[in-house]
């Protein structure tokens, strides 16, 4: 107890010295970041659930053609799940003589179970949280055109007249796929049964649509297998998330890149202070040592006297950590939804433990130095203990950070992977640096001596390279540091490069399908008069996925996908001379050649992921059955395509001359610029059996998503390069007493001011130069690896290795010059005085 | 800056009324009061004193690392209160040599190293070849690489006598020399010090409270009380 009484007194005493303020810095920085990306991470994936299950309509799905009985309702409910019905059909509807085709989505009270029905209602365009009442219609735009209807006129639906009351906006439950492409007109489903289009044989899918928590989900599993099973189609949120979830999913793994890069950052920064914090408590030791401490009670003493610093600092940051996490989420609001439940309380506990496995791991093998003092050091001074071995901090600390990652990422190989990878790294770098020391060395012996501005210069240069170890610690240090920040602010480029450049301006915003052969030019002259990007038409071949190898399809794949969509639904096929843009070959070769390849077989290429669900690989032969033939091909090629592209994609794709024959459409997918619905109109007077979908509002909802993670991941950029400046700080804080012992010597053998001055900046110039040097290397390797995880493309960064030397030589030199600033105005009496004291 | 005529050359440093006080908190201590001293060129001077008289103070105000409260002080014919510290820096540059009692060594730079800094701060070619010489004229010539720690307590003094003397100062300042040394290596940095003072004809002020050490000096000055007084004796036939 008395000890832990001395270590708050101890650290009372110590608060106004600069290493422990670097370490507290640092550490509370550590856990600022790791909570905030944790809550934010929590909620984010709890928002990005919710939104996925507004665009699906519940966070689980179930689809049959037939009514869902009460009993399995009953069941869904007590799991604590709450439920709504919908039924979804196609029959003509019609008004006085109009008739079309429209897509009925029949609707409970209980619709829509998350987000808003955007809905014109005489009023202009508001948001409700429920359908249409009984005995009332509510008719998407382009319906109302085509019937020449409004607002109050009635509308026929099968043996039912309703009133149109609304005109639809936008559905919440609005998906990109093709189901409902014929016009929406939404009604109650009481009116369901007047309308008396639910008859034996009719065409009718019945949905059942379930909002809850995903334990809930989870505990009905063996249920919902069986169902699957007894041909209830059912999508689960957490599974079918819509392909913009690839965007964000890169967005969380920058987030968690840039908390561990903080985190490490952080650690090194500790370290460095921590050594200073030693050196600087080594004469207490020993006077402790004197006075009867044992080794034991001074390790004590000293652990608790951090932990206590490290627990106001993991308090400290977590609060700092919430407050960010509130920003972030402000960021986000547009985005989020508003109701989200209490920060969990993970991140707390998660903060508090990055906090002290920081401190265990990045300052426990140099703390131990202080309880192997010796109580001579009272007498001689000289009598320090050994710091301890560097490999044995660097490894310690590694084996820490290497849990740590492996915690946070869930995946021990990865841990395991970036540690070794950073090993090696940490070996290469300290050889490298060694060498450039060395080489500086060399060439400042050579060059000739200049005037006193030059003989200042090349002395900073000398005494960085005569420093040796502690040149290459912070070296080092200043690498690592340099490195993390450059990844963190080259990601966050490449991964904006490649959100902006995967939605430009002209990002198609209509789909057209199911437009025939002979119908072909005159829509491709319509879309190219309008629209100022067009996709090009694709041929459409719909076909079912009989055989592989011969074989039926469910006995050939691997088991955990027999019962994948593409073995249950026909799959869309397309013929094409050449490679569509966007997509990329992984593997074989695109087909040059026609029709058949030596063999007689068809070439076809398929997409790389369905290949992998599918186990397929290049030479498999896949067999689609397209009407009452079939067709079979040789996979030459797998490609990847980019899915939140907004073009027509194609998982399989044939040369041309092969599918010719079979019954087609075209699809095709353009942009239309503001004003340009004239051209719809006409589309659809002229080729009434064409379907335009527009994706408009999907693409905004993408491209606002990614607008404002763009903005929540600068601000997790900010932080990591806080976390940066925090090294520099306690590096050079920890080397303050050593330039200044320095500085006053220089002074005593006759150097002025200017001469000190010219010489640090130099120095400090220097070290920066070369760590912006290494770090660039360090941060081009390491993008290699982490580019590949998140599914970028590599690509040097020659601007980098410019820019990070002078950066590094500005950033380092001005902190540095301006730390030592002191030092250098002190009398050298003074500071000589000084160092004989410590 | 050559001598410029032989009165100067015979002064190379003058002090008169030089006082030093320091405020600690409200009470003012004074140090040093109207001091004054001459040192001609080629002698070897010794002020001796009690630990807290002030000698180590006196010793900084006179190689001008720290500015009086009041008073004149001249070195090399130079007023030293017309000068800030850098003019002050610049006059010590390659003229003035120092050992210190705890040597004052850089602990990441080699022996060789340590010895070569002074000599850095001015433009000359042969750093690295007169360093060498002049540890290999105190005996280190093997030990040129070692580090430090690597070396003894009077090795440490040995490299810090060869670099107060590699830039051939006119003046060398030494303050408790031995102080951290025991007594045969003590004496043995003391012969050392005082050939390489008569080889060269290097003016010293040898700041001590051992009194053996200060007789070797050609005069002998006790600091009490904030004042110097004169111990009148001749210095020994052996040095």
């Amino acid at each position: 107890m008395k000890l832990i009484a001395l270590s708050l007194k101890g650290l009372r005493r110590d608060l106004r010295a600069a290493d422990v303020r670097a370490l507290f810095v640092a550490l509370a920085l550590a856990v600022a970041a790791t909570t905030m990306i944790g809550f934010f991470l929590d909620r984010l994936d709890r928002g990005l659930t919710r939104q996925a299950g507004q665009l699906l309509g519940g966070d689980l799905v179930l689809e049959q053609g037939r009514a869902f009985d009460d009993e399995l309702r009953q069941e869904l409910r007590r799991a604590g799940l709450e439920l709504s019905d919908q039924v979804d059909l196609v029959s003509m509807v019609s008004q006085g003589d109009a008739f079309q085709p429209a897509g009925l989505k029949v609707v409970d009270d209980h619709y829509p179970l998350y987000g808003k029905v955007r809905v014109d209602r005489g009023s202009g365009v508001e948001g409700v949280d429920h359908g249409p009442a009984p005995g009332s219609a509510w008719i998407a735009p382009r319906l109302a055109q085509l019937l020449d209807a409004g607002i109050g006129d009635r509308v026929q639906v099968g043996a039912l007249s309703l009133t149109i009351t609304g005109l639809i906006d936008r559905e919440p439950d609005q998906q990109a796929g093709f189901a409902g492409l014929t016009p929406r007109i939404m009604l109650n489903i009481q009116d369901l049964e007047a309308t008396e289009l639910v008859r034996p044989g009719s065409r009718i899918e019945y949905e059942l649509l379930a909002a809850g928590p995903p334990a809930a989900i989870d505990g009905l599993a063996a249920r919902l297998e069986a169902l699957r099973d007894a041909g209830v189609e059912i999508r689960d949120v957490r599974v079918d998330r819509p392909s913009l979830g690839r965007s964000l999913d890169r967005a969380q793994k920058y987030l968690s890149l840039a908390g561990l890069a903080a985190v490490l950052l952080a650690g090194v920064a500790v370290a460095m202070a921590t050594r200073r914090y030693v050196d600087r408590h080594l004469d207490t030791a020993a006077l402790l040592r004197c006075f009867g401490a044992s080794q034991r009670q001074l390790g004590q003493l000293f652990a608790w006297q951090l932990a206590w610093l490290g627990v106001v600092a993991a308090a400290v940051g977590a609060l700092l950590g919430l407050a960010g996490q509130a920003v972030l989420l402000a960021l986000l609001t547009r985005f989020l939804p508003l109701e989200l439940p209490p920060p969990g309380g993970m991140p707390w506990l998660m903060g508090v433990l990055t906090a002290l496995a920081v401190l265990v791991g990045f300052a426990g093998p140099t703390l131990l130095r202080l309880k192997r003092v010796s109580a001579l050091k009272v007498l001689r001074r000289e009598l320090d203990p050994i710091p301890a071995a560097g490999w044995l901090v660097v490894a310690f600390a590694s084996l820490v950070f290497g849990a740590l990652l492996w915690l946070y990422s869930g995946d021990p190989v990865l841990a395991l992977g970036i540690l070794l990878g950073g090993l090696v790294a940490l070996v290469v770098l300290w050889g490298v640096g060694q060498a450039m020391l060395q080489l500086l060395l060399a060439v400042l012996a050579r060059l000739p001596q200049g005037g006193q501005k030059g003989r200042a210069w090349q002395l900073g240069g000398r005494q960085l390279a005569r420093r040796r170890t502690a040149s290459l610690g912070q070296l080092l240090a200043f690498s690592v540091t340099f490195a993390a920040m450059a990844i963190i602010a080259l990601v966050r480029g490449d991964l904006l490069t490649t959100w902006q450049a995967q939605l430009p301006v002209d990002t198609p915003n209509y789909f057209a399908i199911n437009i025939q052969p002979q119908e072909r030019a005159g829509v491709e002259t319509l879309i190219e008069d309008a629209a100022d990007s067009a996709s090009g038409l694709y041929p459409m071949v719909r076909g079912r996925l009989t055989a592989i190898d011969g074989e039926p399809p469910a006995q050939r794949v691997p088991e955990e996908s027999r019962n994948d969509g593409a073995l249950r639904r026909d799959l869309n096929l397309t013929w094409r001379a050449a490679l569509p843009e966007g997509n990329r070959i992984t593997e074989g070769r695109w087909f040059d050649t026609d029709v058949a390849s030596g063999d007689g077989t068809v070439p076809i290429s398929v997409e790389e992921e369905l290949a992998g669900r599918l186990g397929l690989s290049l030479g498999d032969e896949m067999t689609f059955t397209i009407g009452s033939d079939s067709i079979t091909g040789r996979i030459t090629s797998l490609r990847h395509l980019d899915w939140e592209s907004f073009q027509p994609n194609f998982f399989i794709i044939f040369p041309p001359g092969a599918l010719e024959g079979f019954g087609h459409s075209y699809i095709t997918s353009f942009h239309l610029p503001d004003g340009g619905n004239q051209m719809l109109g006409e589309m659809v007077q002229r080729y009434p059996g064409v379907s335009v979908l527009n994706v408009e509002a999907l693409l905004e909802q993408v491209r606002g998503i990614l607008g404002q993670v763009t903005r929540a991941i600068e601000f997790v950029l900010g932080f990591v390069l806080l976390a940066g400046v925090s090294v520099l700080y306690a590096a050079l804080t920890a080397s303050r007493p050593a330039r200044a012992h320095e500085g006053a010597l220089l002074r005593v053998f006759g150097a002025g001011n200017r001469t000190l001055s010219r010489m640090q900046l130099a120095e400090f110039a220097l070290l920066g130069l070369v760590s912006g040097l290494l770090g660039a290397a360090l941060a081009e390797a390491a993008a290699l690896g982490i580019y590949g995880w998140l599914g970028l493309v590599p690509r040097m960064h020659w601007l980098m290795w410019g820019i990070m030397p002078l950066l590094g030589a500005a950033l380092v030199g001005g902190v540095g010059f301006l730390l030592s600033r002191g030092a250098r105005r002190q009398a050298p009496m003074a500071s000589l005085r000084l160092l004989g004291e410590t | 800056m050559s001598h410029s005529s032989d009165h100067e050359r015979k002064r190379i440093l003058h002090a008169s009324q030089l006082a030093k006080r320091v405020t600690s908190g409200e009470r003012e201590l004074v140090i040093l009061e109207s001091l004054t001293l001459d040192v001609d060129c080629g002698e070897s001077v010794a002020i001796v004193g009690s630990s807290g008289a002030g000698k180590s103070t006196l010793l900084g105000l006179l190689a001008g690392l720290d500015a009086p409260s009041s008073g004149e002080l001249q070195m090399f014919g130079q007023s030293l209160s017309d000068l800030d510290e850098d003019g002050r820096a610049a006059l010590r540059a390659g003229r003035v040599g120092f050992v210190f009692q705890n040597f004052q060594l850089l602990p990441t730079l080699t022996a060789l190293e340590n010895v070569m800094l002074p000599l850095e701060l001015s433009p000359r070619q042969d750093v690295a070849a007169k360093s060498r010489q002049w540890l290999e004229r105190v005996g280190l010539g093997e030990r040129l690489d070692h580090l430090p720690k690597q070396l003894s307590g009077g090795e440490q003094q040995r490299v810090a006598v060869a670099r107060a003397f590699v830039a051939d100062p006119d003046l060398v300042f030494a303050d408790e020399p031995t102080g951290n040394l025991d007594e045969a290596t003590g004496s043995r940095i003391i012969d050392l010090l005082f050939d390489l003072n008569r080889e060269s004809g290097t003016t010293l002020i040898l700041v001590t409270h051992d009194m053996a050490l200060a007789t070797r000096c050609d005069r002998c000055l006790r600091l009490e009380g904030g004042a110097l007084t004169a111990i009148e004796r001749r210095r020994g036939v052996e040095a």
